[in-house]
């Protein structure tokens, strides 16, 4: 057993692959008809390359309500590591990003949490070690 | 940064702008309900949620609409009208640029004639590995995975 594919819920599949591609910096994996949607995976430049994420549509209204009370707690959907968390804020905050939670250190990480455009609260992390 | 509560209000507006109940509010009455001057709203939602508040607001009756069409079996313009669109001509073509297809063929496409349905066919509620498992599994799955290692990790047994 692998933990090889994951998936995130968004709102719009044509502007979640445009954030998650061109803001965020992933590379699309595939992108396949599915019906009424498509199947977007992504992978990271910076990552395992076997490892994707699938940019789910949110039409289901069970999965939807699921997202939105999430957002509405302030809790982040998925967590990606970052190399420089400051540098990584600086530079999607240029890009109109909007952010929860500036970074900050707890623990053994500095974290900061953004919204995806597409329904989703984000964290970045950075292992610091201390 | 935004404050917890601001984004508490934010999420407040979406609900707002999904109203189904007459008198709808207006976008800019829905920046004053969350205390917010509506033209810093406007960018503040579009920033947020990646749609302008209208958009938003728009496309949420066009999802209304689907499935109106087809669990009640009204007539398009009854259901233009329902999810709150003035025009009918505005609502088509919205309808049929988000959906592929005009509101009238979506409904012949997905009521069964004469049929009665009690919510949207689960065919129409999309699921992640649904999706995966509707397209043809050599597009889905890379062949040899392993070909795609970096050379870097090529030592590392799998």
């Amino acid at each position: 057993m692998k933990i090889k594919l994951n998936s995130i819920m968004v709102e719009n599949q044509e502007k979640a692959l445009d954030f998650y591609t061109r803001v965020l910096g992933f590379k699309k994996s595939k992108d396949i008809p599915a019906g009424e949607f498509r199947w977007i995976t992504l992978v990271s430049p910076e990552g395992h390359p076997d490892v994707e994420l699938a940019l789910e549509p949110n039409a289901n209204p069970d999965g939807k309500a699921f997202q939105e009370a999430m957002f509405k707690q302030g809790i982040p959907f998925a967590a990606f590591e970052v190399d420089d968390i400051e540098a990584e804020a600086k530079r999607l905050k240029a890009a109109s990003v909007k952010f929860t939670m500036d970074p900050e250190s707890m623990g053994s990480e500095k974290l900061a949490v953004f919204a995806d455009t597409c329904g989703n609260l984000i964290q970045i992390y950075q292992p610091t070690g201390k | 940064m935004l404050h917890p509560e601001l984004l508490r209000r934010l999420c407040q507006t979406r609900d707002w702008l999904r109203e189904d109940a007459e008198p709808r509010p207006s976008v800019s009455e829905v920046a004053r309900r969350a205390g917010i001057a509506p033209h810093h709203f406007i960018r503040l939602f579009r920033a947020v949620f990646g749609e302008t508040p209208h958009r938003y607001r728009s496309l949420a009756r066009i999802e209304r609409a689907k499935e109106l069409l087809i669990v009640t079996g009204q007539s398009v313009t009854d259901v233009c009208m329902a999810v709150g669109f003035s025009s009918l001509g505005s609502f088509s073509s919205l309808f049929t640029r988000r959906v592929g297809l005009s509101p009238s063929a979506w409904q012949r496409k997905h009521r069964p004639a004469g049929g009665r349905l009690r919510a949207m066919p689960p065919e129409l509620i999309p699921g992640c590995l649904k999706l995966r498992a509707s397209i043809p599994a050599k597009k889905a799955i890379p062949k040899k995975p392993a070909e795609r290692r970096p050379a870097e990790l090529a030592a590392i047994p799998t």
